[in-house]
């Protein structure tokens, strides 16, 4: 296995330079708003997890399903490159830059809130480690759907679902299943940074989060030609007439 | 490429079938052996399922039916064997064409100082050294076929499918094809090509299979093929008025092949013999409306062996 895959994705985004800026400015400029606005500590945890997440999983979901309706996954993976580690290469690229440019925004909260420097550095681990799982969850959407719209209503759909479970919008009791359910979501742990940095809630998330990071990329890896297959579908209805 | 240097197998295919999602037939039972170093041209019309065959052949698309033989993949240190080319293919579109093409040799399992050569000489060769360092989305038709070449040919395949390979290039560039597939050739590399350029066919393929409605209905080198016809011009004759009694007599070098309308007539004697012919006819009192003189080439053979043009 060589790395073309994620050499590639860093390629393209250094190339769209105006793309890669505004992926930058977008998110500054929703959060500065409730950063520097009299916005609820919890609802602003909750604006920014759900910023977050929904920008990793429609960056990765919705060109991933664009690249597979013009058949380019599906040249890609004919060219040699393992169906698996062609989308998890992209994930780990998606992440890695996702992280990069969510940073920015993330560091405008932390510092209008007043967080102390490890709360921040710990809140940017776990920014990285929800953007690489959601990145996932993005294959998994775009590998599902059938359409590029069909993926912006799942992603759309799945973002503040999750969130939902993961406890951004409610306090569940202790000890009922939704609580149980919060406990193990992929959002958990970054809900929680974000409210320790904000109002020095101490955070418990990030154990769960560690094994949806590796089960996650693992499903992927099992089902990596499946997942192709599923993003070609449509470009092989291509070869009739041929 | 001389008969000793082959050696049976590269592709081995018997029975092949495979149907559209329609339940369409597009081959139909498909039997071939290609041999290692061999370039192999498929010839066929439109629809006649030389696109599915080809990305059969190129390992892409299993048969429905039948068994097929290709050769390894990749190889135990990763290097792709199987180049690929269809007539129209995405690439990414805000990089370069250079950034394309040393993505696919990468992919291929070419370390890096490898891939960047192999793809600069390819560009070279191609003609698409003015273009390479602009994004493709700048691209014409024909430098994106030309990108697509050197996509495939860079990591120096062992089996190279090309799906109408001709297409969009200009004369030097075609030159420059031929070339590198007979190099690949020499080097023990298999190709096969779909193409309709006839005219090129016989400077770059050993052999030539036509492919009609799903079946290979004939094939050989292509000196056999031609052989087939015989050394002979085929003229047909449409008649404005054709007397009930034809009883033309035309002088040795022309044979009537059929006493229809039209009427179809060989002549050993090339074009030199329509003007005689006609003479002939219209001495008996018939009124030509038409001639078609038709030479000994491949299209002929298409044509004689399946009834139909091969230009559809």
């Amino acid at each position: 296995m060589n790395s073309a895959t994620w050499s590639l994705q860093w390629r393209l985004a250094t190339t769209r330079k105006r793309v890669f800026i505004l992926n930058v400015m977008v998110p500054l400029t929703l959060v500065l708003p409730v950063a520097t606005g009299a916005v609820p500590p919890v609802a602003a945890a909750g604006v920014y997890v759900v910023l977050f997440a929904a920008f990793a999983v429609f960056g990765s979901a919705l060109p991933l399903r664009v690249d597979g309706q013009r058949g380019m996954c599906a040249r890609v993976v004919r060219a040699g490159v393992s169906p698996s580690s062609y989308l998890l290469q992209r994930a780990a690229a998606g992440a890695a830059l996702d992280t990069i440019q969510l940073t920015p925004a993330l560091l405008l909260a932390a510092f209008a809130a007043g967080a102390a420097p490890t709360q921040i550095l710990a809140a940017v681990v776990t920014l990285a480690g929800t953007v690489w799982v959601w990145g996932v969850i993005g294959i998994v959407i775009a590998a599902a759907s059938r359409s590029i719209t069909e993926t912006a209503l799942f992603a759309g759909v799945t973002v503040p679902l999750l969130a939902h479970m993961s406890g951004v919008f409610r306090t569940s009791a202790p000890e009922t299943r939704s609580a149980l359910l919060e406990g193990v979501s992929p959002l958990r742990a970054l809900h929680e940074d974000l409210l320790e940095m904000i109002i020095a809630v101490p955070s418990a998330g990030g154990v769960a989060l560690l094994i949806w990071a590796i089960l996650l990329p693992l499903l992927v890896w099992l089902l990596g030609p499946r997942l192709v297959a599923a993003l070609d579908r449509q470009t092989r209805g291509g070869l009739e007439g041929a | 490429m001389p008969e000793g240097t082959r050696i049976p197998g590269a592709i081995r295919a018997s029975g092949l079938t495979y149907r559209y999602s329609a339940g369409l037939p597009a081959l139909n039972g498909i039997d071939l052996e290609i041999g290692v170093g061999e370039v192999v041209a498929i010839v066929g019309r439109e629809g006649s399922g030389k696109s599915t065959l080809l990305r059969m052949l190129a390992g892409l698309v299993p048969p429905a039916s039948g068994s097929l033989e290709l050769p390894v993949k990749r190889t135990s240190a990763g290097r792709l064997m199987i180049g690929f080319a269809g007539e129209v293919e995405p690439h990414f579109e805000s990089m370069t064409g250079r950034q394309n093409a040393m993505f696919f040799a990468r992919a291929a399992g070419l370390r890096r100082s490898e891939a960047a050569a192999s793809v600069d000489e390819h560009i070279n060769q191609l003609g698409l050294a003015e273009d390479a360092d602009r994004p493709v989305s700048e691209y014409s038709f024909a430098a994106r076929r030309r990108l697509l070449l050197v996509e495939a040919l860079a990591h120096r395949p062992a089996l190279t499918v090309l799906d109408n390979p001709f297409l969009g290039l200009d004369q030097p560039a075609r030159s420059a094809l031929i070339h590198i597939l007979r190099v690949q050739s020499a080097k023990r590399g298999t190709v096969v090509v779909a193409s309709g350029e006839l005219t090129l066919l016989p400077e770059v393929a050993d052999r030539i299979l036509f492919l009609h409605e799903g079946r290979i209905v004939t094939g050989g080198r292509v000196a056999e093929l031609l052989h087939t016809l015989g050394q002979s011009t085929r003229i047909e004759i449409a008649f404005e008025r054709r007397p009930s009694r034809l009883d033309a007599q035309f002088r040795p070098g022309i044979t009537v092949v059929s006493d229809g309308d039209p009427m179809v007539l060989e002549s050993s004697r090339g074009q030199a013999a329509v003007g005689e012919a006609c003479a002939a006819l219209n001495a008996v009192g018939a009124v030509i409306k038409s001639v078609t003189v038709r030479e000994s080439d491949l299209a002929e053979v298409f044509r004689r062996v399946t009834g139909a043009e091969l230009a559809s």
